[in-house]
């Protein structure tokens, strides 16, 4: 890299048009010079032209000779180039899988730009995306386009909902906004309250995790829009002990020990800092840690990840793009492409932060278990793929192959992961 | 049995779709350069014909008014000259500018410790933002290309300008159906052109041709001097190509109308000739500024795809990982509604292990869940004690006695 700005650096510095523009400006001065010699005295004009001939033609020669240093700085910068990129040939169209689907692409932007809370852009880009609608460019050897029309339909027509969309991830920058810049939990709680029942059968604590910061909030002095007040110390432990004799009562049940211990640390309110509850009360990452999980929250509720999936995608593509370019090469002696397959034929390591499902590899076959070929667990407890199953029980009392244990092929459960 | 291993970041291997990124403002500088050269050679040559033609006439006849007017011609153009110049100068450093802003935005990725290193995220954020404008740019969304660019702060990494220019003569093509615009960028890339051996030119030479044939044989009884005209062209332009089959059919021209519906004729004459021009056009501009052929998210989008499918996100049962039933996980985003349909027809990635959480254990319904996340969902949703609900099913769901969830084993 440093080879590279260094090139640039010098093309900036020296290498640039400034010594021809002033060879030209030379130029320019020697004519007019002749012309004010001559418009004085007329009858030096064949004189004067004669003259001029030769310091003019060098002062443009200069003006072109001042042009070989950018030639040979582009040319040097065109070689570090070179040898920079020179074992990473640009991708091509076959590694290229879904320009049969721009409408989807283009949906998937449109959601992306949204739920990262870049309202304007997307709803030029929506503007521009309905005005001009994309044509597929279907890449040859890649599977034909999987055609449930309804989205592309609604693209086309104008009709996705991205009004809908857009509302509710305002509503979530509105709350996030309120809690991370204003310290302000109303918004947030009032909108956990109303998706109690759904938070409580996700196991999400997250309205308690709320209610129970709002509670540390008055009780260090700041009232429920998040102002600090000063008046009397007195008054934060006591605004608190009112709100929870107000709210905390549904999380009795499910709760109790944590409302036990915020209760405990009312005894100590002159001096919290030094109690064993300090933790709860003087905890900076608490206000993050509860955006974090709002954030999460709201998104699955939607059936969205967290993390924009078009963020996640295209960096999991970056770490996975340079071992599938050398799968490419070796594939390519065998004329197929990996885009046909069903399967990669690599593992691409990615960062264990990039899993989101459990995987099962057959210990036999060594097959990733699918909807054809899923999953059986035999009595004994052990795990294997229908098809290593049936091969190897043929349909009669086999042994399991990892213990001593004997089963019927039928005794064997289906299992998902 | 869940392997710990973080995949170390390869700066160097990483930076295989950032090669345009750079390669572009190359190109144009090189195309800067060009121009200046040829303004410089065309004005020098010019200026000493003109100071000769000058000296000649001055010493024959005494018409010093012509003289004068001869010295402010030859001023006026060097000012001319100077001005194109100046303008190529502020190109010039505005390329340079941003080429050392994008080396300086590659070269953060050298100094990123690893993968989850949170200064790599940020990176990576930016190069998203980078290609979404690609892709915007190359679907003819400069608008929101232009727009989303000034949002992330990144006018400097991307190419706005180079795309609308490039788009403007497509749409001239496509649309307008005007082969100027296309030939004048003929012209200026004359060399470049001739180096990839490019039949752009020829193509659209041919197009000018067989319009000229087409109002030929539009204008009602056609006295023949469009066609004359046409013949012309073709002579001028057509005849020094060598392809005499298509030289043949572009003669055949002359005797079939547009409406009499002949192959190959019929063909020449389609309005789909415009659509292949401005494909054509595009191929060319991308091959000699050295674009990539399909917008980069594509390719990204494709490998990360795939690297992150899994066989349970487009299956038809509901998986007990990867939903996000319970809170501890987020929704996975391929089984997101923005990438669901997407990623049908890629493959899916390819493991060697199984990887489950620990200490697995199965409902009596065949779901297999960590014990850990089964105990501490249950304690959330305050499952009765001795009993166990499935996530899946949620809160109001099914339950099983503690002893009916069994221990399995996956190797």
């Amino acid at each position: 890299m440093d080879d590279l700005r260094e090139q640039v650096e010098l093309l900036e510095s020296t290498a640039n048009l400034t010594a021809t523009i002033n060879d030209v400006q030379k130029a320019i001065d020697l004519l007019a010079a002749a012309r004010a010699k001559i418009a004085a005295d007329q009858q030096t004009a064949p004189l004067t032209l004669a003259k001029l001939q030769g310091p003019l033609k060098q002062a443009m020669e200069q003006a072109t000779k001042d042009l070989k240093p950018i030639y040979s700085g582009l040319g040097k910068y065109g070689k570090a180039l070179d040898k920079k990129f020179k074992d990473k040939p640009l991708p091509t169209a076959e590694n290229d899988a879904l320009s049969s689907h721009p409408q989807l692409i283009n949906r998937a932007i449109a959601m992306h730009l949204l739920r990262e809370g870049q309202f304007s852009v997307a709803s030029t880009f929506l503007e521009e995306a309905n005005r001009h609608p994309p044509h597929p460019e279907p890449t040859p050897n890649t599977p034909n386009p999987y055609l449930r029309e309804a989205w592309e339909k609604e693209m086309a027509d104008g009709s996705f909902n991205s009004h809908k969309l857009q509302k509710q991830f305002e509503e979530m920058y509105h709350i996030l906004h309120a809690l991370r810049q204003k310290k302000n939990l109303a918004p947030a709680i009032a909108w956990a309250r109303e998706r109690s029942k759904l938070l409580e059968d996700r196991g999400s604590n997250l309205e308690f995790e709320l209610c129970r910061l709002q509670f540390v909030c008055l009780f260090v002095g700041r009232d429920e829009e998040g102002f600090m007040d000063m008046t009397d110390s007195a008054v934060g432990p006591l605004r608190a002990w009112a709100y929870a004799r107000s709210e905390f009562g549904p999380f009795q049940g499910r709760y109790a020990r944590q409302v036990q211990e915020l209760m405990g640390a009312m005894a100590f309110f002159p001096n919290v800092v030094d109690s064993p509850y300090r933790r709860y009360f003087y905890n900076d990452s608490a206000w993050e840690e509860v955006a974090n999980s709002f954030t999460r929250e709201f998104c699955s509720l939607l059936g969205l990840s967290a993390d924009s999936p078009l963020y996640i995608a295209a960096t999991a593509g970056a770490i996975a793009l340079p071992t599938l370019l050398k799968l490419q090469n070796i594939m390519k002696e065998k004329r197929t492409e990996w885009t046909t397959q069903n399967e990669l034929p690599v593992e691409i390591p990615l960062p264990s932060s990039y899993n989101f499902h459990s995987i099962f590899v057959c210990p036999v076959s060594k097959e990733q278990s699918t909807d054809q070929n899923p999953a059986m667990m035999m009595p004994c407890g052990h795990v294997i793929a229908q098809e290593s199953l049936d091969k190897l029980s043929k349909g009669a009392r086999f042994k399991c192959p990892y213990c001593p244990s004997e089963s019927h092929p039928r005794d064997a459960k289906k299992v998902f992961l | 049995m869940a392997e710990i291993t973080t995949p170390k970041l390869n700066a160097e291997s990483h930076l295989l779709l950032d090669q345009p990124l750079l390669r572009l403002p190359y190109e144009l500088s090189r195309r800067t350069f060009k121009n200046a050269q040829r303004y410089l050679d065309r004005d020098t040559k010019d200026l000493l014909a003109t100071l000769q033609t000058t000296t000649a006439s001055a010493t024959k006849t005494s018409a010093p008014t012509a003289t004068l007017d001869a010295l402010d011609a030859m001023i006026a153009k060097m000012q001319g000259l100077k001005r194109k110049l100046e303008v190529l100068h502020d190109d010039e450093n505005k390329i340079n500018k941003s080429s050392k802003a994008r080396i300086a935005h590659l070269q953060e990725l050298f100094e990123v410790q690893g993968l989850e290193d949170v200064r790599y995220e940020e990176w990576s954020r930016v190069r998203l933002a980078r290609l979404l404008v690609d892709y915007l740019l190359r679907s003819g969304y400069s608008e929101s290309a232009a727009h989303l660019a000034a949002e992330k702060g990144i006018e400097e990494l991307v190419d706005v300008d180079a795309f609308v220019a490039c788009q403007k003569i497509e749409r001239s093509l496509r649309e307008g159906r005007r082969t100027n615009e296309a030939l004048a960028w003929c012209a200026a890339h004359g060399q470049g052109l001739k180096k990839v051996g490019s039949s752009l030119e020829f193509e659209l030479r041919l197009q000018q041709y067989i319009e000229l044939v087409r109002a030929g044989h539009e204008v009602d009884g056609g006295d023949g001097q469009k066609l004359a005209e046409a013949r012309n062209h073709a002579k001028k332009y057509l005849s020094g190509s060598g392809d005499f089959e298509l030289l043949g059919k572009a003669a055949g021209l002359l005797a079939y109308r547009p409406w009499d519906g002949v192959e190959p004729y019929a063909s020449l004459y389609s309005p789909s000739q415009w659509d292949h021009l401005a494909t054509l056009f595009l191929s060319t501009h991308h091959t000699l500024y050295s674009l990539p052929p399909r917008p980069l998210l594509h390719i990204a989008l494709s490998a990360g795809l795939s690297a992150l499918k899994t066989p349970s996100c487009h299956s038809a049962y509901t998986s007990a990982s990867g939903q996000a039933n319970t809170s501890s996980k987020s929704v996975c985003p391929i089984c997101s509604t923005e990438l669901n349909e997407l990623a049908r027809n890629v493959p899916y990635a390819h493991h060697t292990k199984s990887n489950v959480e620990n200490d697995p254990v199965v409902l009596p319904n065949g779901r297999i869940y960590g014990s850990e996340r089964l105990q501490s969902y249950n304690e959330k949703v305050g499952t009765e004690k001795g009993w166990v609900r499935d996530p899946v099913g949620g809160a109001a769901g099914e339950k099983w006695r503690e002893s009916d969830v069994r221990k399995v084993f996956i190797m």
